[in-house]
This record gives structure tokens, C-alpha cells and sequence, in this order.
């Protein structure tokens, strides 16, 4: 499995990235870093507690960090939540958390096997 | 190596920042704003460039700014903004803040390479130009002082050969040596007087200064006058006294060989020297002129003259009182003046008396 096979799979824009990043080297790099990356949690976290401005701290940081990873797909679940969020009038609506679960659990399984593939 | 300071709660963006600059820079890090105000406060001018996430815990990106502006550091230290999004209302208020750049989400590497190193140079070279204008006005502020000092100097050495030539005079003629000072002063008191009184009076102070300079020379040309008028003790006969008048017209000769056109201090002198002897009613002499078409300067150098030759004691009579004095300036028994010389002369009664006396007392 190529690192851009994997974002195909995961609905990301490997070539924007691959623009952005300048080599293939770092976007496997930062791509397998993102597995230990916790703003995931903490939006859980917050989503849970029914804490709208954490939730909303957290949907935006972890909109930021996607982007700059090219996860596509994620980033637009993200991003829906994000602005969902963003009035802090609403804790989070369930549908877009749940989107946004449905696209990371993509992304984590993806890294995995890849990462399992080089193995 | 520069030093720069990444400002990000989110450790895989700082991550990428950091991939992007740690072969060229020594990278600093922090994960919120109040961390990232202690490196700012603890390094400030040894960081080249601060990367300044928008969105943090503690202290926001705002905060940051915020501080940065009140401490005076924000024009001294480029900040580029990253952000999530782009919103007209945040950017407008971070470049109000002094934010040199604003970076989206998703950057590219190359993008914010190549902006901040634009930036980092932009700073740098307007610091040297700051830094070069500085040091530039401080040298300008030293030749100044300098100029100041030698122009000093050059007035000082200026009033020293006026005075040294005032004194041959005075020896020679066996006058009072205090006459030429104290003509000085009263032209000082009469013309600060009349400055006072005439408000459409354009002399200024440089001019009052360089009228009283020339106020010395009034009787340079007493120096072709043959000694045995000049000191003659007695009353001089007409013959005589007609030599004796023309030290006004001589004074004129012998300035005319170091004449300058365009000094304002050789057309004082020049007017000194000619018309201190000239009356009011065109009676005076060398040239008769009346009214106020003898110059004011020679009318004050005039009065002081007259009024100093009363209250001094002279070989051929014994001082006045102050008072007569004013009263025989009054009546005309010693030259005609304007009224309105007469008039300053009189406001300024209290001052010249005082004066007068302050000489007498330099002579005890």
C-alpha cells in the first residue's frame, strides 16, 4: 500500500498535500504521526460533558490539524461541526459528531493498515 | 542560527511548523498563549519571527497580541497570524494589532517558508535603517552642540576685539574707560524698551545683539582725530570743532575697508558711526538728516551717548545728576530726539538709572 493509496482510501487530497508538504518521505511522516494525535479526545470529551465552548475550542483546533493533513474528507465533518458549534448557543448536534467519528474511524483504520502493510 | 517562537496548542501543527523550519532556524515552542508571552518577554529582540496560532488555551493568540502591544515589542518582532479560517473580522483586528502576515490553514511549506523569510528580512532591514537614522540624528545632535559651541566661541572672540578696539580709543581720547560699556547698556535697556513698546518692531534678539556690538564702534573715528583736539582740555574753537565732527564721517572710511554688503552687523556700525550725531530736527551733523530717516538704532546709540556724556564726570566738568540729566535731554540742550525716543527713554527712566548707578558703584 503507497501513502497515496492510503489517502484515496480515506477520502484525503494526497496530491495537495504532497504539494504542501514537498515530499512523499513527510507526508507518510506526519500522516502516521496523526494516530497519536489526542484532539480527538478531547473533543469527545467535551461533546460528552455537554461543554459548548471546550466543544467548540475543540472541533476548531482539530479542523486546523486535519487541514494541515490533507484528511479531506474529515475535515469537512469537522468543519460542519465547527460551524454547528461555532454560535455557542447549541451543545454539539449528535448527526455531525457522529459524522465526524464515521469519517476518523476511517482515517485511524487506514493509518493502520498502512502502517501494518510496511510491517 | 535565528531563533523563532511557534505558538500552537495543536502539538502535530507546531510539528509540521517545526519540519519546515528546524533546518534553518533554532525553533522555540508553545502550546498556549501564556506560555508563549514568557519566551516573548524573556527573549524579545533575539526572536527573528514568533508563528502565532489564533485559537489557544490560557491566553488566545489576541492575548498574545495584546501584550505584545502594550510592551512595545510588536513593531520590533514580525508576528505572522495562522488561522483556521479566514474571517474579515479577525484578520482586520490582528493587523490592527501590528501582525506582519496572516497564514491560512491549510499552509503549504513552501508558502510560509518563503513569507517568512520575506518577513523576517523586511524587519531586519527597517530595524538597520532605524538603527542607521538614530545614529545619524545622534551625530547631527553632536555637530550641532558643536556648531553651537563655535558660534559661541566666534561672538565671544566678536565682543573681545570690539572691546579691545573700544579701549585704544579710550585711552587715546582719555575718556572714561567705562563709556563705550556703559553706552552699551543703556542702548541695551533703550532698545529692549522700545521692542517692548512697539510691537511692529521687527528686531529680534540676534539684532538687538549685534546693535549693541556695533554700539562700541560709534566713536572708531575719534582715532584720526590729532591729539591735541581731541584732548584739548579747554573749549575747542570752531575750527577745531569742525575737526572734531568729522570722527563721524572718518568712523565711516575706515569701516568702508572691511566692508560686507550683506552683514547686517557692518550696516549697524556703519549707521553708528555716521548719524550718532544727527538731531531729530535736521540740525545734526554729518548730513542733516531728520526725522526718522536717521536710523533707529543710531537715534537709541545717540541718547545713550548724550545722556552717558552728562552723568560722567569729563576733564571739563563734574557729572550730573541723573535727573538733571533727564531734565536737560527733555528740554533740548543736548541734542533733539523723537518723541518717540524721548518717550522710551522715559519708560525706561528707572532701569537706566539703575544702571547708571550699578557703573558708579564698579568704580568704587
Amino acid at each position: 500500500m503507497t501513502v497515496k493509496e492510503c489517502y484515496e482510501q480515506m477520502h484525503g487530497d494526497y496530491q495537495d498535500m504532497l504539494e504542501r508538504v514537498g515530499t512523499d518521505g513527510l507526508v507518510e511522516r506526519f500522516m502516521l504521526k496523526y494516530t497519536d494525535e489526542k484532539t480527538m479526545d478531547t473533543l469527545r470529551a467535551a461533546v460528552n460533558a455537554g461543554d459548548i465552548e471546550a466543544s467548540f475550542n475543540a472541533a476548531h483546533t482539530l479542523k486546523g490539524i486535519v487541514a494541515n493533513l490533507g484528511f479531506s474528507g474529515m475535515l469537512k465533518a469537522v468543519h460542519d461541526l465547527t460551524e454547528q458549534l461555532r454560535p455557542r448557543t447549541e451543545a454539539a448536534d449528535s448527526s455531525l459528531m457522529q459524522k465526524v467519528e464515521e469519517e476518523y474511524k476511517l482515517v485511524i483504520d487506514t493509518i493502520e493498515l498502512y502502517r501494518n502493510s510496511k510491517q | 542560527m535565528k531563533k523563532i517562537l511557534i505558538a500552537d496548542d495543536a502539538e502535530m501543527n507546531r510539528e509540521i511548523l517545526c519540519s519546515i523550519f528546524e533546518e534553518q532556524f533554532e525553533i522555540l515552542q508553545a502550546e498556549n498563549g501564556e506560555q508563549a508571552i514568557e519566551m516573548i518577554e524573556k527573549e524579545k529582540r533575539n526572536l527573528s519571527l514568533i508563528l502565532l496560532d489564533l485559537l489557544m488555551p490560557l491566553k488566545t493568540g489576541m492575548d498574545v497580541l495584546e501584550w505584545m502591544d502594550s510592551n512595545k515589542l510588536i513593531d520590533s518582532i514580525p508576528v505572522i497570524m495562522i488561522t483556521g479560517e479566514a474571517s474579515t473580522e479577525s484578520d482586520v483586528k490582528a493587523y490592527e494589532y501590528g501582525v506582519a502576515d496572516i497564514i491560512y490553514k491549510p499552509f503549504s511549506r513552501r508558502v510560509v517558508m518563503r513569507r517568512t523569510l520575506n518577513i523576517i528580512e523586511l524587519y531586519e532591514h527597517r530595524y538597520d535603517v532605524e538603527k542607521k537614522l538614530e545614529e545619524r540624528s545622534l551625530e547631527l545632535r553632536i555637530a550641532m552642540k558643536q556648531l553651537k559651541r563655535a558660534s559661541e566661541k566666534l561672538a565671544q572672540n566678536n565682543d573681545f576685539l570690539v572691546n579691545a578696539l573700544g579701549s585704544v580709543l579710550e585711552l587715546r581720547s582719555l575718556e572714561s574707560g567705562q563709556h563705550i560699556r556703559r553706552v552699551q547698556d543703556f542702548t541695551r535697556i533703550i532698545l529692549n524698551t522700545w521692542v517692548e513698546l512697539h510691537k511692529e518692531c521687527t528686531l529680534n534678539e540676534e539684532d538687538i545683539e549685534q546693535i549693541i556690538g556695533a554700539a562700541a564702534l560709534h566713536d572708531i573715528g575719534k582715532i584720526a582725530i590729532p591729539d591735541d583736539i581731541l584732548c584739548k582740555p579747554g573749549k575747542l574753537t570752531n575750527e577745531e570743532y569742525e575737526i572734531m565732527k568729522t570722527h563721524t564721517t572718518k568712523g565711516c572710511e575706515l569701516l568702508e575697508n572691511f566692508k560686507q554688503e550683506d552683514s547686517d552687523f557692518y550696516h549697524y556700525c556703519y549707521d553708528i558711526c555716521r548719524y550718532h550725531h544727527e538731531r531729530y530736527d535736521g540740525r545734526g551733523y554729518p548730513d542733516r538728516l531728520e526725522g526718522n530717516s536717521i536710523p533707529l538704532w543710531a537715534q537709541v546709540v545717540s541718547i545713550a551717548d548724550v545722556y552717558d556724556a552728562l552723568v560722567s564726570p569729563r576733564v571739563y566738568k563734574a557729572p550730573y545728576d541723573v535727573n538733571e540729566a533727564f531734565r536737560m535731554i527733555h528740554a533740548g540742550e543736548c541734542g533733539v530726539f523723537s518723541p518717540d525716543i524721548l518717550e522710551c527713554f522715559d519708560t525706561a527712566k528707572f532701569e537706566i538709572i539703575e544702571a547708571t548707578e550699578m557703573v558708579d558703584d564698579d568704580k568704587e
